[in-house]
């Protein structure tokens, strides 16, 4: 019997093998958009839109620095962008590229009022919308809560999406190694914090899922998925979208020393933001500058960004019309899940679509407009 | 697993009182002051050979941390399948005894990776493994590089320091030039 399951296992393995040869090279972030803007690293992306009007007021999706934006885009049928665009919306992204020796002394302030300022004013140019959306995700929010802090004139709305800004709290782990971690320590002997070293950090979180059943799970997955054309054709499917995702979580690109540095020190281990104290580049940043509508998007079971750092967003700002939205998943469900498309998208789009006007022909002053 | 429980404890004890035999006996050696034409070269060798010391403590240290926690998963591993056992509900499959395995490791390391002690080694051995980075560095760039007359990382890094101030002032200026012109 042990040596029938053994040839059985045997056969299962190159069953596998064979499947992994078929597989044809992945591609992400296949929704078309163009260049219209970059700096440095940094580049700009307007999405080509899917209806003939849009809404006026365009979306601009700031992503962290942490690993890549198109996990927002990872494939046609898990994409943000793609239900954000066939929905209405005009959307913009930042690609924030990948820092090298030359970018080491970048600090939060030449992301947060030199980047991120000369895109939103970009999006201004081009849509000719007064105010547009900010929709900040992980630390990608905590820029753009900053931003939205400091000029709160160029921006309408802002959604946050699993954004941490009260970081004193001990229910993520990352939260709490963050506490005792010496950044200088880190900067001044890399410079450029490498990505990967980072990324061991987020896979430490749960190594045993992570490094183990994350891959048993797939390869049961292609077992369920049956012979034949159709399970071949499943397979084919099961197997894209895997090493999609093993793109994005391997695609980490390096950190600015000092930005790191930064971050670290104001924001995770003195917890500056939350308590308006936090300064850039002399200005201090006072949350109750923000008055415009606010989203606060968060992940029930995210084990990076844990409600109790996202929620006090909305206690600490000025805004009247603000709203909590709390979905059953993690931090990367909140992007890729079936939840995602079916659930979680839609309340987004339908909050920033309900304030954004009703389509462009009211405004026609942006460049892109008048084509 | 109770993560501040006497396993731990006693690893961290053992690694400390290590560390201090060292330092009261042959790290007095290293530590000794040294003299001549060829002091400051030396000296950055000490300073490395300190910090290869202080970073291998701090790895051992981690790996016994490490340990504790696997040991103290197969423990509660093997406490679960024998109840099973004992109610005639052995795993029957690879499949069922990997769950138990999987779910059982999965706990225990969070549980070890949330203690006190799991945080202060993660802190202690980042900061002696990049002071053993950073002192290489100047190890190889004061000692071997400059003396060939070839560039190094810290000259890089002037240039790089220069190249961010000489584009953050163009940046500036533009932005002013627009803003004027508008």
């Amino acid at each position: 019997m042990e040596v029938m399951e053994l040839i059985e296992n045997n056969m299962r393995a190159m069953k596998m093998f064979d499947t992994f040869l078929k597989v044809p090279e992945i591609s992400v972030g296949m929704t078309p958009s163009e260049v219209v803007y970059t700096e440095d690293d940094m580049r700009l992306l307007h999405y080509t839109p899917v209806v003939k009007k849009p809404h006026p007021v365009p979306v601009l999706i700031v992503y962290a620095l942490v690993n890549r934006y198109y996990i927002l885009d990872l494939q046609p049928d898990k994409s943000v962008v793609k239900k954000l665009l066939e929905d209405g919306l005009d959307v913009y992204i930042i690609d924030w590229g990948y820092p090298s020796g030359i970018d080491r002394y970048l600090t939060i302030d030449d992301y947060v009022n030199g980047y991120l300022d000369n895109a939103v004013e970009k999006v201004r140019e081009l849509s000719g919308a007064e105010k547009i959306s900010l929709f900040g995700v992980c630390q990608g929010g905590t820029f753009s809560v900053m931003y939205s802090a400091l000029h709160p004139e160029k921006i309408r709305n802002l959604a946050t999406m699993v954004t941490p800004v009260d970081f004193d709290t001990d229910d993520g782990l990352l939260h709490v190694w963050a506490k005792s971690l010496d950044a200088d320590r880190i900067v001044d002997a890399y410079g450029i914090v490498p990505g990967n070293l980072l990324n061991a950090g987020f896979l430490l979180t749960d190594p045993f899922g992570v490094l183990i059943d994350k891959y048993v799970g797939f390869f049961e997955k292609i077992e369920g998925n049956g012979e034949g054309e159709d399970g071949e054709r499943r397979n084919e499917e099961t197997v894209m979208n895997f090493l999609r995702m093993e793109k994005w979580i391997f695609d980490s690109p390096d950190q600015a020393g000092e930005m790191y540095r930064q971050f670290i020190k104001d924001c995770y281990q003195k917890n500056l933001l939350i308590k308006n104290e936090m300064m850039l580049n002399g200005k201090r940043i006072d949350l109750k500058n923000i008055t415009m509508p606010l989203l606060n998007v968060m992940g029930q079971y995210d084990h990076l960004v844990p409600i109790a750092a996202s929620r006090p967003l909305n206690d600490a700002v000025a805004s009247t019309d603000k709203e909590i939205m709390i979905f059953p998943t993690g931090h990367i469900g909140m992007f890729v899940s079936g939840k995602s498309q079916k659930e979680i998208c839609p309340k987004i789009s339908s909050w920033l679509r309900t304030r954004s006007g009703k389509d462009r022909s009211q405004t026609g002053k942006g460049r892109r407009n008048s084509r | 697993m109770n993560t501040e429980n006497a396993d731990l404890q006693t690893s961290h004890e053992f690694f400390e009182r290590w560390l201090k035999a060292y330092e009261s006996t042959y790290g007095r050696i290293i530590d000794m002051p040294t003299m001549g034409p060829s002091r400051e070269g030396v000296d950055r060798l000490r300073k490395n050979f300190e910090a290869t010391v202080n970073m291998q403590a701090s790895w051992a240290e981690s790996l016994s941390g490490f340990q504790s926690a696997f040991m103290e998963a197969t423990r509660r591993t093997q406490e679960k399948v024998e109840k099973l056992g004992a109610h005639g509900a052995s795993p029957s499959s690879y499949k069922a005894y990997y769950d138990i395995w999987m779910e059982t490791y999965r706990e225990t390391f969070k549980e070890f990776l949330k203690s006190k002690f799991f945080a202060s080694d993660l802190a202690k051995l980042t900061s002696n493994s990049m002071d053993f980075q950073k002192s290489s560095r100047i190890l190889i760039e004061e000692n071997f590089l400059r003396p060939a007359n070839i560039p190094t990382q810290t000259d890089m890094d002037d240039l790089n320091k220069e190249v961010y101030l000489l584009k953050k002032q163009v940046k500036e200026l533009a932005r002013e030039l627009r803003k004027s012109a508008k």
